[in-house]
């Protein structure tokens, strides 16, 4: 039990940053990332390059991940997006350059790094032991260190949205696109910001879990799937709504894997329908804005 | 005159938020009323209430003495009682005259599989529908506009529109939301004379409206409210001197309520 | 319908079922012809995609009523030895009904919500596949006979298909002329007072329904007609291969239904099957390419959605109208 409950915070996390990213981009830009999965495989194989290849340090693992993401967010934005989006009659049609890029990176990634699954060295050595008469956990300590950076992350996150000035700015973006424009916040400027930011805490994610999982180049559609899932849980575009999605699932899939186990691969099959069943209670997620 | 509209004891509480307290009042046929109050006073979700866009927690709206509370939209709409928007919104993508055309689809006597396969009925009607929106738009002065994509049109012609799709479905009741709202007085003075005509063409009007200077020169009677609740109903003369009313315009610091 | 159009339309006609197929048979590319059968195929799918994308909902769950239609269909002919010429009709009416049920609560969602839950219906129906045992598990159902023959009062209007001389071009033949039933069929919808209604809904469900439009029964009907699209394409291609399997219709797929709509633009009634054209041609030309097929190919999709945003038939040739 102990055991479930912490995976399904190890998980939820992860998927609560990757769903950040998501939702980030999508209030700003009314754009629905596909390729997100495959920027977090992009950052894995960042961290794998620098940490696992090069034998640098984790930290600069994760901060190669991020900047690469970073940019590569921006530049995608300010040259591919934001013209689609000018140019375009319905703003649907920034899916179709989303999938684009997703099949794009994916293709880049298989080119570069094969289909071989990538693993690195273990960021910690040792492992984690509370036995008490009530609770009995053993976890490896490298766990329990991503699942602290992973909350930091998230926290930093928060507090850089609620109380910084771009933060506040893309907050008003979101919230109502015409009001915020005229009282003078740059649409390009924080949309381009925004979106960097999505695609790097995606990237740090991927970074974060090579340490456990490692990466292969085959996981970006799946992972950005899971990211809908997120999303839709908890609403989309709404920053709590992500979070809460994220250790939602989490810990679904935690519970599931573990009690289903003797049904075969149904657990996703359970959580989809029970998904379905959900929205339509509650077509905006727990927290989500009408209109998606 | 006989009651085309009876708004009983309606009551809309959103969460902890009571927007609309237990409101009642009556439409008379044929006449011109409006609903009036400071921003946030509850006018939009009344109107809401009425035109079946959103379900009363408790109390009923009536139609011709039939409740039609907590019907679908559509069905309210078939039932006679329609509503406008506010001009953004039209059908963005489609010329005005296609607009007014497909707002004519309660008149339809085709069903859509006699549509599909262009059947006699079907032909017949649409022959229909086109000379009645063109009978619409030259009423409503947009003939000259007809070719044009909405989205294109100036402010003034877009509530023109509105007003013209709720006209094509043939409705007994019309609710127009904030029909002068943003217009300058020439727009306004032109509107109002709009507003009278569609009252002629024997249309029981019921607006909800913030331009006091126009609802007091278009309405027969006037309902006020503040807070959800209905503070006050009576004639543009009775309403201009009561003083719960000149209380509830001072008190929101709210632009001159026209006396 | 002007004289030009007609026209048009004649020309079609003619390419398709006949200087098609003969330039294929004097050349005897045996792979050009399935290339052609399934881009014939992939545009009927695409259409009923198309038609959601007609009242405003994106749809990415068409792979999962493809998938449906194909294993209804083996699985009457199987299972129950039922004919092909009957499951093809069955196959739709059962996704139509699917998609009814489904439907009604999940086309209440709009925008990205939609367009996630399709996502996700298209790997429940994958995943449902694997799990019951009617559909065969991961093994799926494999040898389906090819479609007999088509008999009507003693009159063979369709001869067996396992008596063909060219299977290939049976097949091809089989999938062009659902084509432009299929084609025939949504440009008459798109243009009658239903196209128009979806055209309302398109922009605005409120308004819609204020002026008496029943919103809720409109777009479960289009949506019904999308699913049952997908069921006969989906159906026709698990007779081609003779087999399907869960992983037939991939998200992947799913995906590209959507993408092909598209890029052939989306206001326009023959966008899906251009789009398909191009797109389906396009991925088995880059084969040549071997490891960099998925490169050249995402890097062109980029270019194209780049320049023209608003899909290939938004670039308006001279003689051209827009539909």
């Amino acid at each position: 039990m102990e055991q479930i409950i912490f995976n399904g915070l190890f998980l939820g996390a992860q998927y609560a940053l990757i769903a950040l990213g998501l939702t980030l981009i999508f209030a700003l830009m009314n754009v629905l990332n596909f390729a997100h999965g495959q920027m977090y495989v992009l950052g894995g194989y960042m961290t794998y390059l620098v940490y696992g290849h090069l034998g640098l340090p984790f930290y600069l693992g994760l901060l190669a991940s991020a900047v690469t993401l970073l940019i590569v967010g921006a530049l995608i934005e300010k040259f591919l997006f934001r013209p689609v989006i000018r140019k375009s009659v319905r703003e649907e049609s920034t899916m179709l350059l989303a999938a684009g890029l997703a099949f794009f990176f994916d293709a880049v990634l298989l080119l570069l790094f094969g289909q071989k699954q990538h693993g690195v060295p273990k960021i910690m050595d040792g492992i984690f032991k509370i036995k008490t008469e009530t609770i009995r956990l053993i976890v490896p300590n490298d766990r329990i260190a991503i699942i602290v950076l992973a909350v930091v992350l998230i926290v930093a996150f928060i507090l850089f949205m609620q109380y910084s000035k771009p933060g506040r700015a893309m907050r008003a973006l979101a919230q109502d696109r015409m009001a915020a424009q005229l009282m003078g916040v740059s649409v390009e400027r924080y949309g381009m910001l925004g979106f960097a930011l999505g695609a790097m805490l995606a990237g740090v994610v991927g970074g974060l879990l090579v340490a456990i999982t490692g990466v292969s180049s085959g996981i970006g559609g799946p992972i950005s799937i899971k990211a809908f899932l997120m999303v839709m849980i908890g609403g989309a575009g709404v920053v709590p709504g992500a979070i809460a999605g994220g250790f939602i699932l989490g810990m679904l899939e935690s519970v599931g894997l573990t009690t289903l186990r003797d049904y075969g691969d149904i657990t996703y099959l359970v959580i989809f329908a029970a998904l379905m069943i959900f929205l339509s209670i509650r077509p905006n997620g727990l927290m989500g804005k009408p209109w998606g | 005159m006989s009651v085309a509209l009876q708004v009983r004891g309606i009551t809309k509480r959103f969460g902890g938020l009571l927007a609309v307290n237990n409101v009642s009042f009556e439409v008379q046929d044929k006449e011109i009323l409006s609903v009036i109050g400071p921003n946030g006073a509850g006018k939009s979700t009344l109107f809401k209430l009425i035109s079946s866009f959103l379900r009363p927690t408790s109390g009923e709206v009536l139609f011709n003495g039939k409740c039609i509370s907590g019907l679908s939209p559509h069905t309210v709409a078939r039932i006679g009682v329609v509503r406008t928007f506010q001009e953004t919104t039209i059908f963005r993508h489609m010329n005005v005259r296609d607009n007014v055309i497909i707002a004519h689809h309660l008149r339809a006597s085709a069903g859509l599989t006699g549509f599909f396969l262009n059947s006699k009925q079907a032909i017949v009607d649409e022959k229909k529908f086109g000379e009645s929106a063109d009978e619409i738009l030259e009423f409503l002065g947009l003939q000259e506009c007809r070719d044009e994509i909405a989205l294109n049109l100036p402010h003034g012609h877009l509530r023109a529109l509105g007003i013209a799709i709720g006209l094509a479905t043939n409705p007994k009741v019309l609710l127009l939301d904030e029909p002068f709202a943003g217009m300058n007085h020439d727009e306004t003075t032109k509107a109002v004379e709009m507003v009278r005509e569609v009252r002629n063409r024997g249309v029981t009007v019921l607006l909800v409206e913030h331009d006091m200077q126009a609802v007091m020169k278009i309405s027969e009677r006037i309902v006020v409210i503040n807070f959800g609740e209905k503070i006050a109903e009576g004639s543009p003369q009775e309403i201009q001197e009561n003083e719960k009313v000149i209380e509830a315009y001072l008190g929101s610091e709210d632009e001159s309520i026209g006396i | 319908m002007s004289k030009k159009f007609l026209f048009g339309v004649a020309v079609f006609l003619l390419i398709m079922l006949v200087l098609v197929p003969q330039i294929l048979l004097a050349t005897d590319r045996k792979d050009l012809m399935s290339v052609a059968t399934s881009i014939a195929l992939n545009s009927i799918i695409a259409a009923g995609v198309w038609l959601t994308f007609y009242i405003g909902r994106i749809n990415i769950g068409q792979g999962a009523f493809a998938l449906l239609g194909g294993y209804v269909s083996a699985i009457l002919i199987v299972h129950y030895d039922v004919s092909f010429w009957l499951s093809l009709p069955l196959a739709g009416l059962a996704c139509a009904v699917a998609s009814v049920l489904i439907g009604l609560p999940i086309l209440r969602l709009r925008g990205v919500y939609f367009a996630m839950v399709t996502l996700t219906l298209t790997e429940v129906g994958r995943l449902l596949a694997q799990a019951l045992s009617l559909t065969g598990g991961p093994k799926g159902i494999t040898n389906i006979p090819p479609p007999g023959a088509l008999e009507f009062f003693g009159l063979t209007i369709i001869p067996d298909f396992a008596e063909l001389e060219n299977l290939r071009l049976g097949y091809y033949y089989l999938a062009v002329v659902l084509m432009i039933i299929c084609f025939a069929g949504m440009w008459r919808l798109v243009n009658s007072r239903l196209g128009f209604l979806c055209r309302s809904l398109q922009q605005n469900e409120e308004l819609a329904s204020s002026i008496g439009v029943n919103v809720t029964h409109l777009r479960v009907l289009a949506y019904a007609i999308s699913s049952f699209c997908g069921g006969i394409g989906g159906a026709v291609f698990a007779s081609i291969v003779q087999s399907i399997y869960p992983n037939t219709f991939p998200i992947q797929e799913s995906v590209n239904y959507m993408l092909y709509c598209f890029l052939g633009g989306l206001n326009y009634v023959f966008g899906p099957m251009l789009g398909t054209g191009v797109l389906y041609l396009g991925w088995d030309f880059l084969f040549i390419l071997g490891q960099y097929q998925l490169l050249v190919y995402s890097t062109i999709l980029i270019i194209l959605i780049l320049f023209l945003p608003n899909g290939l038939l938004s670039v308006r040739l001279p003689g051209m109208k827009r539909v």
